[in-house]
């Protein structure tokens, strides 16, 4: 099938050079699979194989795109989107600055993240793995809900400026399953992101469950008084924050349109806690990397934080040629961030909950519904879900209704840090919207923050 | 092709399928352009065709869907092996209401198709708009003008067979400054529903320059204003952030699938039990509620939803009484079921899917609010002892029950003894759904109501982005904290 792709691609650029076009051809192929339970029943079981390719002609500083779904067999097609790319392009505007169509020195090829078992479990596997993970949790009050999402992606490049190709395969999964009761109405959840079949464990989700349920079965909710707490943040709520921060902090581009918290002037001085250490690491695989970026850069590890201090903006080419600035190999569609581990030993919630502690603990595992009051500020405000937990300085545990955060990235990952554990865990981040783009953020398990003010507390789910 | 479509209905039906339905897709483009500080960052064109299948079997559902149409029997094999599947995980199995079978057709009122206009008018159209917002103290300007159009064969086992064409508009335009203390502030517009048509003809060069101006003055007056105070004020609701109050916290609130658990994997569920309708108080008596699919000229009007529903205007809040939800075929007849009682007659024609690829789901129509006897904005201003005037979605978080919000909006006008005093800044509000609409203390009358358009409305999983609207008045709550 590989073959046949480039060799589509080199067609298609034959046809272009034929036309004397400049073209970029992205092509992106899906196989995607989704299980969806809820009230305890599969709700949904689909299947979507779709090929969709970018052709974006360039005229000087003109740039005008046509993408279409569409199939190999359908290579006529295809080449009417070189037409109509071309035509559209004559009646653009040009840009204020020249865009670059990268040339690619030579081809590239990566599937080290790509696992032919996962892209290829079957509808059994998938429903045996749910039937394990939640084996015996499930009552007449208290329902599954949840995804097993998985498939494979391929990405592939060409362009009239040379021959050299650029393909990239990836298999991934992103399990999801909520418990919840269906009148009282709070939820927990258990995450896992899976890059081969091996690491897809269901007895890890199950322990998490457990271990929850335990506790939301037993404890009657209470609302939480306002104020400041110390709050721990698991790796959903981790990894929701940095995403965050990937679109308002260290973005070049948006730094430049004055979407950021950061300025240029803060390059080289301390943003954030000593303790913070953010990479974009492409060497990791359980992130799904791009280890070259869409122009061919090499990509492995690029330092953004370093003990607080900041590194580098991050840019991608069309920013970079807009603001003069240097693309750093972010010409992507997602990045792979790794939140460097602390030195706090404690890498499950059984373990937290039994850490010895002075004062009062608030544990939110997953924010819900983030978004961003005040770019400039960082400040962003979300509600805490699935599973939040109020652990008592005197070994207590209370189970709280939900409550409102409204913060400072500043203020979360500034000197309030206390303590990140030493552990780490995937936090798949992928979205399903449009194209299949399987991400994840690499976050300690674990982060506790003092001091932070909660806006709002719920007196019912 | 629909012959082929019909005979592959019937094979799975004689397999054992009780039910089948297919969307195909002869052709869906959209075009997308978009200006930024004079720069044409985006001019692209899309097209796409396909088929998307959904079977039921043994009260479970498969879906399956594919560009490549060459091998129909195929996709259809893959939905009824996703239903097959999925049977073995049924807890109530799946029924659908009563419907009637019909063969019709719905085109959406456009006067000149947008995919028929030069893409060097519509650069010409930007560009204009670019020069008018080119002003001092804006640091960006944006304009973008999106233009859908969609095909859709509607093809059931029932007898249905529907097809629509629909066309779409969406242009918008935004500046955005930066105060003395480097912090950045927005404001935007995108126009209401003009008329009865919603074609190339919306997008009317006059009526954008003139908010051009607005926007650019208004957006100057926020760089040097004060910060919005903390504090309990009444809040007066502008139609350009009610209808987005009113989509998250009475739309969203109301999607029988999140009522019934279905979405609580992800987008979360809703407050609203079933024992609530007919009894629960939402809001004031002021507060009249309804999903309209028939309004005239708005993407939440569609003409029959993908389960071949025709489509309905139903009240969602009498008087401030929940009786309503935003219903399809499947939820309506578990709602009732798991009620014990009849809440729901029939289907309330709200099932749709975003594309050939997705699965229709439970989505917003037009969700409106009556417009009241409170008269017009300036009444409402006059009636107000300390309030603010809010307007422009800046940012908006909602409880995961969408029992309780945040949010933010561009601009704030401080009313006290009702005269208008001072606009500021960094403007927001919060509070708990059922309180705030309880406390709804003035809703405006005709003058004020307008049709907010919205272009992406998220939901689901595998993610879809829809188009609806909300006609809704301008509205006063009181005792409502701000600033924070």
């Amino acid at each position: 099938m590989k073959d046949k792709i480039l060799q589509t691609l080199r067609d298609l650029r034959a046809y272009a050079l034929s036309k004397n076009v400049e073209v970029e051809f992205f092509y992106h192929e899906e196989d995607s699979y989704l299980m969806r339970f809820a009230n305890s029943a599969i709700s949904l079981n689909t299947n979507e194989h779709l090929i969709r390719l970018d052709i974006t002609a360039y005229e000087d500083r003109k740039r005008a795109s046509y993408s279409l779904i569409t199939d190999l067999q359908k290579l006529e097609e295809m080449k009417q989107g070189v037409d109509i790319a071309a035509e559209m392009v004559k009646h653009a505007m040009p840009l204020s600055y020249q865009p670059t169509v990268p040339t690619f020195a030579e081809s590239f090829a990566d599937e080290s993240a790509f696992d032919s078992t996962l892209a290829i479990i079957s509808n059994e596997e998938r429903l045996a793995y749910f039937n394990e993970a939640v084996k015996g949790l499930e009552t007449d009050d208290i329902k599954l809900s949840g995804i097993f999402s998985c498939g494979s992606n391929v990405v592939a490049q060409i362009n009239t400026h040379s021959e050299h190709t650029q393909y990239f395969k990836t298999s991934d999964a992103q399990v999801s399953i909520v418990l919840s009761h269906s009148t009282l109405k709070w939820e927990v959840i258990a995450e896992q992101s899976a890059q081969k079949k091996a690491d897809l464990d269901p007895s890890a989700l199950y322990r998490d469950l457990s271990f929850l349920l335990d506790r939301y079965q037993h404890d009657a909710p209470q609302q939480i008084p306002l104020g400041k707490y110390n709050i721990v943040f698991g790796p959903a709520a981790s990894g929701d924050l940095l995403n965050m921060m990937n679109w308002i902090g260290f973005s070049g581009g948006s730094m430049k349109r004055g979407f950021s918290f950061i300025s240029e002037d803060q390059v080289g001085t301390k943003v954030f806690s000593d303790k913070f250490n953010l990479t974009d690491d492409a060497t990791n695989l359980d992130t799904f990397p791009f280890q070259r970026d869409l122009t061919g850069m090499k990509r492995t590890k690029f330092p953004i934080f370093e003990n607080g201090v900041f590194k580098s903006f991050t840019w991608d080419q069309d920013d970079a040629d807009e603001f003069e600035a240097k693309p750093t190999g972010h010409t992507v569609m997602h990045k792979s961030l790794v939140l460097g581990g602390g030195e706090k030993n404690v890498s499950t919630l059984e373990e937290l909950v039994n850490l010895p502690r002075e004062n009062d603990i608030l544990y939110i595992p997953f924010l819900h519904y983030m978004n961003i009051v005040n770019p400039s500020k960082g400040l962003v405000t979300a509600s805490s879900r699935f599973g939040a937990l109020l652990l008592k300085k005197d070994g207590s545990v209370v189970v709280p209704y939900n409550v409102r955060v409204t913060q400072s990235l500043l203020d979360i990952f500034g000197d309030k840090v206390a303590w990140m554990s030493k552990s780490q865990t995937i936090n798949n981040t992928s979205q399903s919207y449009g194209a299949r783009n399987p991400t994840a953020i690499i976050v300690p398990t674990f982060i506790k923050v003092d001091d932070l003010e909660i806006s709002h507390s719920n007196s019912s789910y | 092709m629909q012959k082929q479509l019909q005979e592959q209905i019937e094979r799975l039906k004689k397999a054992g399928a009780t039910y089948v339905d297919v969307r195909w897709y002869p052709v869906e483009e959209s075009n997308y352009l978009m200006m930024w500080n004079g720069n044409l960052k985006s001019a692209t064109s899309s097209r796409e065709s396909g088929v998307g299948i959904r079977a039921l079997y043994k009260g479970a559902w498969g879906f399956s869907a594919s560009s490549d149409v060459s091998n129909v029997g195929a996709l259809f094999d893959k939905a009824f092996d996703n239903a097959r599947v999925a049977a073995e995980r049924v807890t109530f199995p799946v029924r659908l209401a009563e419907k009637e079978s019909v063969r019709a057709s719905f085109v959406s009122p456009n006067r000149i198709d947008p995919f028929a206009v030069a893409l060097a008018d519509k650069i010409s159209f930007l560009k204009k708009l670019d020069e008018k917002m080119d002003q001092p103290g804006v640091a960006q300007r944006v304009g973008e003008l999106i233009f859908m159009r969609k095909q859709i064969i509607y093809i059931d086992s029932e007898g249905s067979e529907i097809e629509k064409n629909l066309i779409e508009v969406f242009p918008s335009i935004q500046v955005m400054g930066v105060d003395a203390k480097g912090e950045s502030h927005s404001r935007k517009f995108s126009p209401s529903r003009m008329g009865d048509t919603r074609g190339w003809e919306t997008v009317n060069l006059q009526m954008f320059t003139e908010n051009a101006e607005r926007i650019v003055r208004e957006m100057n007056e926020v760089l040097v204003a004060e910060e919005c105070p903390k504090e309990d004020r009444s809040v007066i609701l502008l139609p350009g952030i009610m209808y987005l109050q009113t989509h998250e916290t009475i739309g969203h609130a109301l999607e029988l699938d999140r009522i019934l658990g279905y979405e609580l994997g992800f987008a979360g569920g809703s407050f609203v039990t079933l024992n609530d309708f007919g009894s629960l108080r939402y809001g004031s008596t002021k507060l009249t509620a309804r999903a309209d699919a028939t309004l005239p000229n708005s993407p939440g009007s569609f003409g029959y939803d993908d389960d071949g529903v025709a489509a309905q205007d139903n009240l969602l809040i009498d008087k401030g009484i929940l009786v309503g939800a935003i219903t399809g075929r499947q939820m309506v007849e578990e709602a009732n079921a798991r009620a014990r009682k009849q809440i729901f007659n029939g289907s309330g024609g709200a099932n749709r899917a975003t594309a050939f690829y997705r699965v229709p789901i439970e989505r917003m129509t037009n969700i409106n609010i009556d417009p009241g006897n409170d008269g017009s904005l300036d009444d409402i201003v006059k009636n107000t002892e300390k309030g603010i005037i809010l307007d422009g979605d800046k940012s908006w978080s909602i409880g995961s029950n969408r029992e309780q919000f945040h949010f933010a909006t561009d601009i704030g006008w401080l009313v006290d003894n009702g005269q208008v005093t001072r606009v500021v800044k960094n403007s927001t509000y919060k509070g708990e759904t059922v309180k705030f609409y309880n406390s709804l203390s003035a809703v405006g009358d005709k003058s004020t109501w307008e049709v907010r358009y919205v272009d992406n409305c998220g939901k689901g999983q595998p993610n879809q982005i829809m188009q609806l609207g909300h006609g809704i008045p301008v509205c006063r709550f009181d005792n409502v904290r701000i600033g924070e």
